[in-house]
């Protein structure tokens, strides 16, 4: 069984929960799993942008950083250096 | 007093192929921050350990015309990286004669002079074309590195590569170019061994299909006794009135890059390489600010391996001086070097 399955049905610890302000234990398929299924998601979502040893991971980051450098090629580099500063 | 030779003779490093191009089999360059913008040779791979991009001791497989000049023009954008202290003096001698003396005091590796001659015919073609073109550049060690360029026909066009380190030869390569209206082959023989049976060849081909659009591909076989291979690439590159786009897919990975020139005083570079080969891909961002009426241009780079790094060139008239500083930074590896050099004449 995957590990995240585990994880989703965990009940979160009380001591961790009432630190956050919520004094109520997360049961399996309850409200807390939604948190739960959104930190694996964050978590895992952190190990792939930083995982430097996944070639798929690589690509998309740098294919979307290469997109990113195109645009801002595009749209932020026509700009006069020498024009005098706007006086406020 | 001679008249000027041509306004863009080779510099004395640009003996290796320009910018974004790498030798066969070579990953990107790592130079001493890790930083893959100084790759020598092909474009590709700004290289290992403490070679510049332009280091005239590295292997050298040229590609033909519009894949270097795509290169070129994204290797004008992006800095060199500097270290230590190096001093450039240039002198011509006559309207077809320019020599370079270059002193370098490195820091991370043995210090270095560098002799270059450099002669240009009387056939010219065009600002920055002239036959015969003879290049020849001597380091103190006795490592050579030597270009002939010549135009057999008006259509037809050779260059000969010789690269020695020390006594021993390193790189001996052949060019042919065939240039018609609206298409452009080139065949290319790096380091024919008729005695050891080795040989790279390189076939080049680039159709324009429409005024802006040009399709073309690759292909390089290597053979060496007990082995051989081939790997075909295709090209592609796209030029409109401000920005210039191209794409190379292969066996071996991709390279995308895109120009864009957003006015007389930015200029702008992005590139992306993939080499499935290695399992390796690098994004870069570089810019050009270029300010005449400071008599100053400015290069910088970020890239995908935590480099950053910029190079500042200051013209100082009316002496025929230019002062470059740069420095280069690696925040993974934790690693920052920096130098500057003096450009006389």
């Amino acid at each position: 069984m995957p590990s995240w399955v585990s994880y989703q049905f965990q009940p979160a610890p009380a001591i961790c929960l009432s630190s956050l302000g919520v004094f109520s234990v997360a049961a399996a398929g309850g409200p807390g799993a939604a948190p739960q299924g959104l930190r694996g998601w964050l978590r895992r979502a952190y190990r792939f942008a930083t995982d430097r040893n996944d070639f798929r991971r690589n690509l998309l980051v740098n294919l979307g950083l290469f997109a990113a450098g195109v645009w801002v090629a595009r749209n932020l580099t026509d700009i006069d250096l020498m024009a005098p500063q706007p006086v406020p | 007093m001679h008249p000027p030779l041509l306004p863009r003779l080779l510099p004395p490093a640009l003996l290796t192929a320009p910018r974004g191009q790498r030798p066969a089999g070579e990953s990107r360059r790592q130079g001493p921050c890790g930083t893959r913008r100084d790759a020598p040779g092909h474009r590709t791979g700004p290289g290992g350990g403490t070679r510049s991009r332009r280091d005239a001791t590295a292997p050298l497989i040229q590609l033909p015309r519009h894949r270097r000049e795509a290169s070129a023009v994204l290797a004008e954008v992006f800095p060199q990286q500097m270290e230590g202290v190096k001093l450039i003096v240039t002198k011509t001698l006559s309207s077809h004669f320019q020599v370079t003396h270059t002193v370098h005091m490195s820091t991370l590796g043995p210090s270095s002079y560098h002799f270059n001659a450099t002669f240009v015919g009387d056939r010219q073609l065009g600002p920055t074309e002239a036959f015969p073109t003879l290049i020849g550049d001597m380091d103190n060690s006795g490592s050579l590195n030597a270009q002939v360029l010549h135009l057999v026909a008006e259509r037809i066009r050779t260059k000969a590569v010789f690269q020695t380190h020390q006594t021993k030869f390193v790189t001996w390569q052949f060019d042919g170019e065939y240039r018609g209206d609206d298409c452009t082959a080139t065949l290319t023989l790096g380091n024919p061994d008729l005695l050891g049976e080795s040989v790279i060849l390189v076939a080049h081909f680039l159709q324009s299909i429409t005024s802006r659009l040009v399709l073309g591909g690759e292909m390089v076989y290597h053979r060496r006794p007990g082995e051989e291979g081939a790997i075909l690439t295709l090209a592609g590159k796209y030029t409109a009135l401000k920005w210039v786009a191209t794409l190379n897919v292969g066996y071996g990975g991709a390279h995308a890059s895109y120009y864009h020139r957003a006015n007389e005083q930015v200029q702008v570079g992005v590139e992306l390489e993939a080499n499935t080969r290695l399992q390796d891909t690098t994004f870069a961002f570089g810019y050009q600010l270029n300010l005449p009426q400071a008599n100053m241009v400015f290069r910088g780079l970020l890239d995908s391996n935590w480099s950053v790094g910029g190079v500042l060139e200051k013209k100082l008239p009316p002496l025929p001086v230019t002062l470059a500083l740069g420095a280069f930074l690696n925040h993974w590896k934790n690693r920052f070097h920096c130098g500057f050099s003096v450009i006389v004449g």
